[in-house]
């Protein structure tokens, strides 16, 4: 884990001497394109006062497109990442991409509810003896917010509240649906994101959108859908009255902050700022705003965090 | 009997008059279902009330509408389960389609994507040349039971958020349906029909999994996955979806992730010009922000098994 700042200690969470330890996949974007994503995680890691030991030997979990060549090996190789994580006595793995999330747990499932299916992902996993116990759980970060350190203990912890920042969420697709696979939450009515929003001092907007897809994964078959869909739901959310946008998946934030200023000739000007989970969540926990990376975002937040007095606009 | 305000859209499509909404009173148990509502209502209170309904139990697919902002079949759907604070039920055509009358749509593009599958079997050889019935080994058959459950309630197509934006995508239902053909030992026009879904629709599947609230658990998303696999299988690689799943598994197998960098331009296609002229916008975007993958991306830590299993499962990227 990466080293952050000590003026940070004083607030840093200390429930118990014992820092909780997790497994931590950060997915490919996290470490490539959006690189401010995986060091606010950190950041925000630090300031919760737990230990996210990231898995690096872990492979991609096939980004919901591997299964379109091979209908195997993309469980396998999630397969070989669980095994890291028992390896280093670790019972849960953490996402931070919607889609790692989906596509990972539906992974776990299938391997958990048939043995002839885990038979066979060990019998690869043997050629280089590694073995998958299943022992795993897959979780996204947000679960962990709500879950493992609450509601209540986050409304403690900021120091820095939103003062009414209205944050449409976006949950996208696969931290819900199916929900077969994911089921922590109603995919048809989740509320997860708008009690984290109202926790941090925000003001959560109710709008259709929230559930519908980013058009992230057709963005390049066919010129404009990505953009219309983007479009699409971040009217929605605009017409509702949000000046931002909070979403738990990379992938959602790439189409949602690249692609409004080509959804202008459909659907009009929107430009809402769109927050990762956890640079909203590490801001008002007061983690410094400079080291958010926002101004890595095409659509800048900085106007939205000046007005709202959370952050002076060079941050962004 | 219970109280309960069905809060239903009106419109005629033939008299030009602007959308409004009625909200028709009725007395009623709230353990009966939607459509038994609806039945109710056009039955005691106005019978102008127009919706499509045929075998109320899930079977026919007629009753699909938009309840309280939910997709579904109104026949399956139990009142109690959907009244609001107020006593009140919200009821709107189906999404994605023209409205006709009230709640009935204009069902014509759903038909018309179907249609064009030729939604029949077509053998080899002619039904005259055979004196028993073809037969279909059970493990055969049970590939297409839950493509054959599809009762064309045409809710996963209202569900579609490609749909919503871009008509020319055919919608689940009728790639399920395809795959339904695709898989059925009998056909002979296999590679036909992979070929023509291929160019036609089949890679605007955005993954979004909406079509998994399908009443009759079609799970139509997996079945377009099959035939995406399919369509690689038959190397029907000359297009940016297959292009796009191969330089996934390729870029994987080479790195351990997926290089983002090498999907976009694989997925593209390098010597498209005009498809990279389309892609330069978003990237200058991104890049005045310094929002840029990786040029050279390391190797994950122990790459070799990543490496052994590919090799294991032999994907086709080299």
């Amino acid at each position: 884990m990466a080293a952050t700042t000590e003026m940070l200690a004083p607030k840093r969470r200390s429930k118990s001497a014992e820092m909780k330890r997790y497994g931590f996949f950060p997915g490919c974007v996290a470490k490539e394109s959006c690189t401010e994503l995986f060091n606010s995680t950190l950041l925000l890691a630090d300031r919760l006062g737990i230990e996210l030991v990231e898995l690096t030997a872990a492979s991609c979990c096939g980004a919901s497109v591997l299964n379109d060549v091979n209908r195997d090996v993309a469980r396998i190789l999630n397969a070989r990442t669980y095994a890291q994580a028992e390896a280093l006595g670790l019972d849960d793995v953490i996402t931070i991409c919607s889609t790692c999330t989906g596509h990972m747990r539906a992974a776990n499932k299938e391997l958990l509810e048939d043995e002839n299916t885990m038979a066979h992902a060990n019998s690869i996993l043997g050629k280089f003896n590694v073995a998958y116990k299943g022992t795993v759980s897959v979780r996204h970060l947000l679960w962990l917010l709500i879950d493992d350190i609450g509601l209540d203990e986050l409304k403690k912890m900021v120091v820095n509240p939103l003062n009414g920042l209205k944050v449409a969420p976006f949950y996208g697709c696969h931290i819900i649906r199916p929900e077969s696979v994911n089921g922590w939450e109603s995919s048809r009515n989740p509320h997860s994101l708008e009690d984290l929003i109202t926790a941090l001092g925000g003001e959560p907007i109710d709008y259709a959108g929230k559930t519908r897809c980013c058009g992230f994964h057709v963005q390049l078959e066919k010129e404009g859908i990505a953009a219309n869909m983007v479009g699409q739901n971040m009217r929605i959310a605009k017409d509702k009255g949000a000046e931002a946008v909070l979403t738990p998946c990379p992938l959602c934030h790439l189409a949602l902050d690249g692609y409004q200023a080509d959804s202008v000739a459909r659907w009009g000007r929107t430009d809402l700022p769109t927050f990762h989970l956890p640079q909203l969540v590490a801001l008002a926990l007061g983690v410094d705003a400079t080291r958010l990376g926002m101004k890595r975002h095409v659509i800048s937040p900085g106007p939205i965090l000046q007005a709202h007095d959370l952050a002076p606009m060079h941050v962004a | 009997m219970a109280h309960i305000t069905l809060d239903i859209y009106r419109y005629d499509q033939a008299t030009g008059e602007e959308p409004h909404r009625d909200r028709v009173d009725i007395e009623f148990p709230e353990t009966s279902t939607v459509l038994d509502a609806l039945e109710h209502a056009k039955a005691e209170v106005d019978g102008s009330i127009t919706f499509r309904r045929s075998c109320r139990s899930a079977i026919c697919g007629s009753c699909s509408m938009n309840i309280n902002g939910v997709t579904g079949l109104a026949c399956k759907t139990p009142i109690s389960s959907v009244l609001r604070e107020d006593r009140s039920v919200k009821i709107d055509p189906m999404p994605n389609f023209e409205p006709l009358k009230d709640l009935v749509v204009h069902m014509d593009p759903f038909w018309d994507r179907y249609s064009r599958l030729k939604p029949y079997l077509q053998p080899a050889d002619a039904d005259s040349d055979h004196e028993r019935e073809r037969r279909v080994s059970p493990e055969d058959m049970r590939k297409l039971v839950a493509v054959a459950n599809c009762v064309m309630c045409a809710t996963c197509y209202a569900l579609c958020p490609v749909v919503s934006v871009d008509p020319s995508f055919a919608g689940p239902a009728a790639i399920a349906y395809a795959y339904r053909f695709i898989e059925d030992t009998r056909d002979a026009k296999t590679n036909e029909r992979i070929a023509q879904i291929n160019d036609d629709y089949l890679w605007l599947c955005a993954h979004c999994y909406a079509c998994s609230y399908c009443p009759k658990h079609v799970d139509p998303h997996d079945r377009i996955i099959d035939t995406k696999r399919r369509t690689v299988e038959l190397k029907e690689w000359d297009a940016p979806g297959p292009r796009h799943a191969l330089i996934v598994a390729k870029t994987i197998k080479r790195t351990g992730m997926l290089a983002e960098n090498d999907v976009i331009i694989g997925t593209v296609g390098r010597f498209n010009f005009r498809g990279m002229l389309n892609i330069i916008p978003l990237g200058l975007r991104m890049a005045s922000k310094g929002k840029v993958p990786p040029l050279i991306l390391h190797p994950v830590d122990k790459i070799d098994e990543i490496r052994t299993i590919f090799d294991a499962m032999e994907v086709p990227v080299g």
